[in-house]
């Protein structure tokens, strides 16, 4: 017998009330007068400014007709008389439409229209009966906001023109709008007491039965909205808690389903759209991010600038985050990190006369343990991001405003809010928010942002309007629209209640964003070292008489930094993000290397002495070398000093090959015929490296789901895939330092060539992979099990090392299946490890003493060609004798990524220790040569200079003086020698 | 035609998060596979006959594009 599920025909009282607030807004305008004079242009975008015109002519564009084209900017035009009734009447623009559009009407930008509002108020801002539109509009398939399901509904590259209507809005109607709005939110939320829904749903009930909706008359609306006040609103019996603070805020990637040229107009429309607002509105303020942003504004549409600094001055339009962007805080590396806090500050400061005292990034996907000292030199007290609470899978994060312990010590005060960072201000919302919120009792208030975002739009009428009824709402928490300064000053300055978290900040999803699109990841490793190289060759040929190239060297450490932008570096982006990051790399790689030129000597950079072997390009040598002739040595050159260098002589004598086994000074090694090592026996320290899979390709069905590119899931394991060996390994050739073998693997799809390097006075193991990649969705990583008996992973952070837990003992240790790291990672016992060094890979894994590098994914969300082609990269294996620190590894590490440089100076630095030179640059006002040192070991210790120096800031402010450094460990130390 | 849909079409597609690649001409038939935000678009028929007007205007040739769509395993449901 079919079962038959019993189900509700009959309408229930709160259909009732939706569809005749259905019926309600039909009447939200008075009058609506359809403007039949629109002319469009289809383009395309092709730079920030620049546009390719599909036609020459503009064209009619009457309602009903089809509006923009794939990847499409529309200029649209208008003119229009207004009808003599409604001259000195308030009276707006209403389009109804899925594309972002700026109008501007006779000559004044009026504002945005978007999916996410639909009018502008025009008869405050535009002159005369006789009106001139110009409107830009640009379309994505992606909306800015996918939360909002009117936004989802109308997506397409290709719509369908609604007409455009000078329009009068009913005020009365409006308001009862917002007020049901608000109303039906709370009370079918069910976070809310279930007898106030009850009471909620009868009221509204009783308020809609006053309208007669065949003929809507004023006076019954009034009504209805006075019975609203007096039934509704001023039942006080339910009583809500909490105080939860408001902060509007647009969440604006720069690039993302969009492209860096689009986010000009993007960032334009959200600035203009909440600067109506405020017009609008004398109590609204709103925050917004990335120095970047704003310096677009001002290059291209300097009106809105000017604007845009009276809000700034009157405190209003808030400029958060001291950043340039929003950047990865995973992959870049600490110099860059820093650059993005001196260039986002000194532009506040230049142009606002602002230091912005936190660091804003709701989205950033995951924090290195090196911020907080960062931030606290940079002039950030405050760090705020909304990750950890909302998209952690495994552990819910303990904390919404705490204190965050860096890796040095350097605490700031933090605020990880409850709830999303893109929120439309409804109650339902802000309760949540305070319901999540852990630190109802230490932490004072909870922080709710609100606004549209991932591509701007920002805060709306309706979302102030509904701010404004909440202190009417009795069930609600108590609420204050604040800014993200006031806030943050309010709740945590002198809060001795609050939590310590001492460690990173990890973020329990999109661990494959340290994997995804290798090519970036490898080129920003290769630019940060050839900017710092390009920096401290610049100054010494400046002591040489030779001009400082300040504003090229700054434009270049701009365009790295926007890269850096989370959905770039991280590789989340459609595929011409990628091209436009590419062509930017090729670029800046290409410049760099004019301001690096060339010489007869080659100089190492480094601050201590070359004893790697290290790869120098020579076209008469015999190994190549990611597609470059040369050979290796071991370079005899002191710090920051030039030298000669000759191949080593010679012969071959000092390996022998015998089959798969190989004997080297250093080692007697068993391969097996796919390029793994079963045995790698140390003939110095006399022990076993190898136990498990060594230097073992695996491949894996790579399946996260919907954020494809971001995720990495844990379940990869539980599908391995075959890697079939096409030619096993064989041995190549050898000369006096270096010997080769090769192996190609392959599957069905793809071919994988690796070439293996042995050498006579390096412990090293060099392992060149040559790629032809055309997998989907599959991971491959080389996995290293290791005989030693290790219960962590040390990491390089870029300023220090983390140490993480190889055991699965806890949730927090199995979320932390793939970790980011930077040039090395390394397992020890007492006596011995091995470490992996990388040039550009950032994705790890390790359980018990098994470590595995990732190397590629093959995505296909959001770019289906992700990572697909060839790909070249080497990494190293390195054996050694006691711990990572006791063996140098970290300066191996830089002798791997930092060549050395042909070029003729004289290096005239002081002697810095230990110390890691990190950068020497012109200080950005021109009165310093900056030095930036970094103790990278967790070591204590003392520097004499040979003279006083200022002792700056990383925002080049001198704080004091002094000619003797006293380091601590993880300390970053920035000084300024007088020019 | 594959030149076209493919240097022309494909950047103006991938701009907007699709993707679409050639797959056969047959007379006045041009079959082409749509991947990315295409795969599930709801009103991707508009999209195509945009391209039938670009072929037209562009190359002066009337054809019918014929879509096949692949959606994400993790979108197809």
């Amino acid at each position: 017998m079919a079962h038959i599920k019993v189900q509700r025909r009959s309408m229930r009282p709160e259909e009732w009330i939706q569809l005749r607030f259905g019926w309600l807004k039909r009447h939200i305008y008075s009058e609506k007068n359809e403007i039949t004079t629109f002319m469009i242009k289809d383009a395309r975008q092709v730079s920030e400014m620049n546009f390719e015109f599909y036609d020459e002519e503009f064209r009619p564009l009457k309602k009903g007709d089809m509006y923009f084209t794939p990847d499409g900017t529309a200029f649209i035009e208008a003119d229009y008389e207004l009808p003599a009734h409604l001259e000195g009447k308030k009276y707006c623009f209403s389009l109804k439409t899925a594309a972002e559009m700026i109008v501007k009407v006779n000559g004044v930008y009026v504002g945005g229209i978007d999916p996410n509002r639909e009018r502008l108020n025009l008869s405050d801002y535009a002159e005369g009966r006789k009106l001139h539109f110009e409107i830009m509009g640009y379309n994505r398939s992606k909306p800015d906001d996918e939360r909002n399901p009117e936004s989802l509904s109308v997506r397409g590259c290709r719509q369908i023109f609604e007409g455009g209507y000078i329009s009068v809005v009913n005020e009365a109607v409006q308001s009862l709008v917002y007020d049901i709005e608000m109303l039906l939110d709370a009370a079918l939320s069910e976070v809310f007491n279930e007898d106030f829904s009850a009471m909620v749903i009868r009221g509204l009930d009783a308020a809609l039965n006053l309208i007669d909706f065949d003929d809507l008359r004023d006076e019954d609306v009034i009504a209805a909205s006075k019975y609203i006040d007096e039934n509704i609103f001023a039942n006080k019996d339910y009583k809500g808690s909490g105080n939860v603070a408001l902060v509007a805020h647009s969440h604006l990637d720069i690039a993302y389903y969009w492209r860096r040229i689009h986010a000009v107009q993007k960032n334009l429309r959200t600035v203009l759209i909440q600067l109506r607002l405020m017009d609008k509105y004398p109590d609204f303020k709103y925050a917004h991010t990335q120095a970047y942003t704003y310096e677009t504004v001002e290059k291209y549409y300097p009106e809105i600038f000017e604007e845009l600094k009276k809000r700034i001055a009157e405190g209003r339009f808030e400029p958060v985050g001291a950043m340039y962007v929003e950047p990865d805080c995973n992959v870049p590396a600490c110099e860059s990190l820093i650059r993005q806090c001196l260039y986002g500050q000194s532009y506040f400061r230049e142009k606002f006369g602002l230091t912005v005292n936190n660091c804003w990034l709701p989205d950033v996907f995951g924090n290195s343990w090196i911020l907080p000292q960062i931030l606290k030199k940079s002039g950030v007290d405050y760090f705020v991001s909304n990750k950890m609470s909302t998209w952690n899978d495994t552990n819910r994060f303990p904390h919404n405003n705490f204190i965050w312990k860096g890796i040095d010590g350097s605490e700031v005060y933090a605020c990880v809010p409850p709830t999303h960072f893109i929120t439309w201000n409804m109650p339902s919302q802000v309760q949540e928010n305070w319901e999540a919120y852990q630190d109802k009792n230490e932490g004072g208030q909870t922080l709710q942002m609100f606004g549209y975002g991932d591509g701007g739009s920002g805060a709306t009428e309706e979302m102030v309007e509904l701010m404004h009824r909440f202190e009417k709402l009795s069930v609600m928490p108590k609420t204050e629209h604040t800014t993200g300064s006031e806030f943050l000053k309010k709740n945590f300055d002198g809060n001795d209640k609050l939590a310590t978290w001492d460690g990173e900040l990890y973020l329990e999803m999109h661990r494959g964003t340290f994997t995804t699109k290798s090519k970036m990841k490898a080129y920003n490793r290769k630019l940060e070292f050839m900017l710092r190289d390009a920096e401290l060759l610049s100054v010494l040929r400046m002591k040489n008489g030779k001009e400082y190239p300040a504003e090229k060297l700054r434009e270049i450490y701009k365009k790295l930094m926007i890269n850096q932008f989370h959905d770039i570096l991280p590789g989340s982006h459609i595929t011409p993000v990628y091209r436009d990051a590419m062509a930017d790399y090729e670029q800046m790689e290409k410049d760099l290397a004019e301001i690096i030129g060339g010489g007869t000597k080659y100089l190492n950079t480094l601050n201590f002495k070359r004893k790697s072997v290290t790869f120098i390009p020579d076209k008469n040598g015999n190994i190549i070398r990611k597609g470059e002739k040369g050979y290796y040595t071991i370079p005899d050159i002191f710090a920051l000093s030039s030298g000669q260098i000759e191949p080593a002589k010679g012969g071959t004598d000092w390996i022998s090959v015998n089959g798969n086994n190989v004997e080297t000074p250093l080692y007697s090694i068993k391969f097996a015929p796919d390029g793994s090592i079963l045995s790698l026996r140390d003939k110095e320290l006399c022990r076993e490296w190898v136990k498990g899979d060594f230097n073992k390709l695996k491949m894996y069905h790579d399946t996260p789901g919907n954020y494809d590119a971001w995720d990495i899931l844990p379940n990869y394991k539980d599908r391995p895939c075959e890697i079939a060996v096409k030619k096993p390994l064989e041995f190549i050739m050898a000369d006096g330092e270096c010997a080769e073998f090769s192996v190609t693997l392959a599957t069905e799809k793809s071919e994988w060539q690796m070439i293996i390097r042995l050498f006579r006075d390096s412990r090293g193991i060099e392992i060149e992979n040559i790629v032809d990649w055309n997998e989907k969705h599959k991971l491959v990583k080389a996995e290293y099990g290791c005989n030693v008996l290790s219960r962590e992973l040390v990491c390089d952070t870029s300023a220090g090392i983390i140490r993480r837990e190889t055991h699965r003992n806890t949730s927090w240790q199995q979320a932390r299946f793939e970790v980011c790291h930077h040039k090395w990672c390394d397992m020890a016992e007492q006596g011995g490890g091995v470490a992996l060094i990388n040039e550009g890979k950032y994705g790890v894994s390790a359980e018990g003493s098994t470590m595995a590098l990732s190397l590629l994914r093959a995505t296909i969300r959001p770019d289906p060609t992700s990572d697909m082609g060839t790909h070249n990269f080497c990494y190293m294996i390195y054996p050694h004798a006691g711990d990572a620190v006791s063996a140098d590894i970290n300066k191996t590490a830089f002798e791997y990524n930092v060549p050395l440089r042909k070029a003729d100076v004289e290096c005239a630095l002081p002697d810095f220790g230990k110390l890691w030179l990190q950068a020497v640059k012109l200080s950005e006002n021109g009165k310093y040569i900056v030095v930036r040192l970094c103790e990278q070991n967790g070591e204590r210790g003392v520097v004499e200079l040979p003279e006083k120096a200022a002792v700056l800031n990383m925002l080049e402010d001198e704080i004091g003086e002094s000619d003797k450094i006293e380091y601590s460990p993880f300390e970053i130390i920035t000084l300024g020698f007088r020019m | 035609m594959e030149k076209y849909i493919n240097e022309y079409i494909r950047p103006r597609l991938q701009g907007d998060g699709g993707e679409i690649t050639f797959v056969k001409q047959e007379g006045d038939e041009v079959t082409v596979l749509l991947q990315g935000e295409c795969s599930k678009c709801l009103i991707l028929d508009r999209c195509l006959a945009w391209i039938e007007q670009r072929v037209e205007a562009d190359r002066g040739e009337k054809v019918k594009i014929i879509g096949i769509r692949k959606k994400p395993y993790f979108q197809d449901v």
